[in-house]
């Protein structure tokens, strides 16, 4: 049972769903159908940012005053002078000062102590059951089975980069990828030449018929629609220039937001939409590369919602920001920490009701050396379907009980 | 020859080696499969080619010269020329190599220990790691792992050097158990926290891959894990671990993976006495001669790899020749596969992974670069009506469709255009 679990998950980690035909999409796709077929103004729209890894959640939001903390992490303790204050005595990473100023906003609801029942400290297990918000073996993304509930269209939800992420795959209805950049579609003789050798055959097997429709899909736009996306990324008014936060420092996270960001400006017929940062696995010099990282999340989601502030949807969007695990609460000899359980879940939005969800797990309280999971991570799920994604959570996630009143 | 013959062969020749050369996939027809199998899946006593290709010039760079030195600049710019300088030549091995399996396994256990360049950041680790994948690939498997949780580049890419019996760092004694041994929960996470003990004490010299040992930093204690208690270092826990009948499923399942189907379980090959002596060459001929080479159902597309380097080898392109060197490199990276840089611990993703729009597009443009390069004499020699004919003989190809066959006829005169179409057709993409 074990490797069977494992390779259906390589599967799917690696590969899109298994025997999932992805559809990549050009951006020239999503542009057309953002004229043809505008997502009506008001349709709530989620973004889900996916931070792998495992992020450290005890120096996300950090008990910098609790002297179990400090006694547990020397060489990567913060001082309270390095951290900002929100409420009940706990503070988030001084990285984050764009996510800060959403929180005095109140659209920051931060969710506490989020995992699920016997930890798993496996990167690939862990993430599986996250993006499945399942335990059991066999593995299907929840926004998959959202996905499946809806009228077929693949626009409905895309994923940036080149591979589907088991989040958005189904049995049977899967999200579309979006690679960074777009494309340039081959024109002349070897446009003509690819256009045959990529026609449907019916000795193909199923691989090769992936393989000819990928390469089909180069040809499936007409190639003289004005690409709303080679335009410049929505102005982002509310952003201090000296912060530098219009100009340079790419990030791959924020360059994904970014296309994000022109897309659902264009009206783009896409309710969910994925992206992600790698580098949490801290195990050594876990402070700086995990401030940096931080940065770069905060940075990104500041930028992207400053963009949206100059469309008609910015109140329509929900970012949730989650890892598959936190970290363990002693420091290693590394700097640096290990696999850990559970750890804070980000909701960010104008019409989150900002504030702290379940409650922070105990230093004094440890459980095998590790924190303890206060809140499931569906409860959090189950709140997200019926609120943005305005379907019954029974559909996605069977009979589960809990919701947390964040929206 | 039976059609499933040809299937077969095509397979050996492309998952077991890296492609044909011009000529040699007639010539394994005419053997027959059993002989292909004898020949293809036993390593050979020399290989001309391989044996004879120097070294290549990598050394320890030596500590990075301070920010405000004269001599950074150079320093960087001299590890680059490393790092390219290896690149290259293990690119070209697996081109001109004889006979394909061993540089076929040390590609395979590149991406099973996958170790990145992009944090071990020296060329020597990474070649001196190369190495001893190389000389183990097709030897005993405990040899192998011993030598592997005593090598540099791994040790560095998975903290062990900072893992010391103060405050223990689990980060190589756990994917020395998920990834590399024995395959994920087939040990607890007290497994994991006690044998990073046995882990603790390794110091790596980070620019020549050298390790040591201080005892100091060694927990010296018993531990107990998977059933023993005792006292372990590095070698004598890589030797329990291999012991442990799980490691014959995991390495059988993985080489499955990799050579026969990423969807179907391993079937027809009975791990626990294939893989009783830990021998590598006894599986993979197992694998290599089960029923499932000639199952129509165990399709594999290329990885980006693969499909360039048996274009190299069809089209008679030694890759550290190509005038262009960055264009090869951009061209692998633009499909998301650089030997010595997997993505994580985990190594590359398969199949469905490798395709989409974007990667179609990319390897059009990649093609068309490596054209100015390629001999395309099997084709070119032959009269117009005789180049479709040739074409999957050449390139080891089990058998096009009509609609790819219509698409070649179109462009029959002119070699080039017939040979961009055939290696980014399906039926070359994905080995049938």
């Amino acid at each position: 049972m074990d490797t069977i679990t494992r390779r259906k998950f390589l599967q799917v980690f690696g590969a899109g769903a298994a025997g999932a035909v992805a559809t990549s999409l050009t951006i020239e796709d999503i542009a057309q159908a953002a004229m043809d077929r505008p997502l009506p103004l008001g349709t709530p729209i989620l973004v889900v940012v996916t931070l792998y890894g495992g992020n450290d959640g005890l120096n996300t939001l950090v008990p910098v005053n609790d002297p179990i903390y400090q006694a547990m992490r020397p060489g990567i303790a913060y001082s309270p002078d390095q951290v900002l204050p929100l409420a009940e005595d706990l503070y988030l990473n001084g990285a984050m000062d764009g996510l800060f100023s959403f929180w005095q906003k109140n659209q920051v609801a931060i969710v506490r102590g989020v995992g699920y029942p016997n930890p798993d400290r496996s990167h690939f297990t862990s993430m599986a059951i996250w993006q499945s918000a399942t335990l059991a073996a066999v593995k299907t993304g929840w926004l998959g089975r959202w996905i499946e509930t809806q009228p077929r269209d693949p626009l409905l939800a895309i994923s940036l980069g080149s591979v589907l992420p088991p989040l958005l795959a189904g049995a049977n209805g899967f999200g579309s990828v979006l690679p960074l950049g777009g494309l340039r579609i081959p024109t002349g003789a070897v446009g003509n030449d690819c256009r045959r050798i990529s026609a449907p055959s019916t000795s193909d097997n199923e691989l090769q018929a992936l393989a000819a429709q990928t390469m089909r899909d180069l040809f499936t736009v007409s190639s003289d629609i004005t690409p709303i996306l080679r335009g410049p990324a929505p102005a982002a008014p509310d952003l201090p220039t000296s912060i530098g936060g219009n100009a340079g420092g790419e990030t791959n996270l924020s360059q994904q937001l970014d296309v994000v960001a022109k897309l659902i400006a264009a009206g783009a017929p896409t309710r969910v939409w994925s992206a992600s940062l790698g580098g949490f696995d801290t195990h050594a010099d876990g402070k700086d590369s995990q401030s940096v990282l931080l940065d770069v999340v905060s940075d990104g989601i500041t930028r992207f919602m400053a963009q949206l502030k100059s469309t008609q949807r910015s109140q329509d969007v929900v970012v949730l920001v989650y890892s598959e695990f936190g970290r363990r609460v002693r420091a290693n000899a590394s700097e640096g920490t290990d696999h850990g359980t559970s750890g804070p879940v980000f909701v960010i939005g104008e019409k989150v009701k900002g504030g702290f969800y379940g409650d922070q797990p105990s230093l004094a309280n440890l459980k095998n050396d590790d924190l303890t999971v206060t809140t499931d991570f569906r409860d959090v799920y189950a709140t997200i379907l019926e609120k943005v994604l305005q379907t019954p959570a029974e559909r996605v996630l069977g009979n589960w009980r809990g919701r947390i009143p964040l929206l | 020859m039976t059609t499933l013959e040809r299937l077969a062969i095509s397979r050996l020749s492309h998952r077991f080696g890296f492609g044909p050369r011009p000529g040699e996939f007639n010539r394994l027809l005419s053997l027959g499969l059993p002989k292909v199998q004898e020949l293809l899946l036993t390593k050979p006593q020399f290989d001309i080619f391989a044996d004879n290709q120097p070294l290549p010039n990598v050394y320890d760079a030596g500590r990075r010269p301070p920010n405000t030195s004269d001599q950074l600049g150079n320093y960087l710019l001299d590890k680059r020329a490393q790092f390219q300088t290896l690149l290259f030549w293990w690119l070209d091995r697996m081109v001109i190599s004889d006979h394909g399996l061993t540089e076929r396994m040390t590609w395979f256990w590149h991406g099973h220990w996958a170790t990145s360049y992009t944090k071990v950041d020296d060329a020597l680790p990474m070649f001196n790691q190369n190495q001893t994948l190389r000389q183990h690939a097709l030897g005993n498997f405990a040899a192998m792992s011993k030598a592997m949780v005593n090598d540099g580049a791994l040790i560095y890419w998975l903290d062990g050097q900072l893992n010391t019996s103060r405050a223990p760092n689990e980060n190589l004694s756990r994917e020395l158990m998920e990834l590399f041994v024995l395959g994920v929960n087939r040990y607890s996470e007290n497994d994991v926290r006690e044998t990073a003990k046995a882990l603790t004490g390794y110091k790596v010299n980070k620019t020549s891959g050298a390790v040591s040992f201080n005892p100091r930093q060694h927990h010296n204690a018993s531990i107990t894990f998977l059933g023993t208690t005792g006292k372990y270092d590095a070698n004598s826990l890589s030797d329990y671990l291999v012991t442990r009948d799980d490691c014959a499923l995991f390495i059988a399942e993985r080489l499955w993976y990799r050579f026969i189907s990423s969807a179907h379980p391993v079937t027809g090959i009975n791990q626990q006495s294939v893989f009783q002596s830990r021998e590598i060459a006894p599986l993979i001929k197992a694998i290599g001669t089960s029923s499932a080479i000639t199952d129509p159902k165990h399709a594999m597309v290329k990885s980006p790899v693969d499909w360039f380097v048996s274009i190299c080898r069809a089209f008679s392109i030694k890759p550290s020749n190509y005038q262009n060197l960055p264009q090869l490199r951009t061209g692998l990276v633009a499909l998301g596969q650089l030997p010595f840089q997997p993505p994580n611990v985990g190594g590359w993703p398969v199949d469905q992974a490798w395709l989409s729009a974007a990667a179609a597009h990319n390897r059009i443009s990649f093609t068309t670069a490596l054209l100015r390069e390629a001999n395309l004499a099997p084709i070119t020699d032959l009269r117009d009506s005789e180049r479709i004919g040739a074409l999957a003989d050449w390139l080891g190809v089990y058998q096009w469709s009509d609609r790819t066959l219509l698409a070649f006829a179109g462009a029959r005169k002119d070699p080039a255009r017939l040979a961009l179409l055939a290696v980014n057709a399906p039926e070359y993409l994905v080995n049938a």
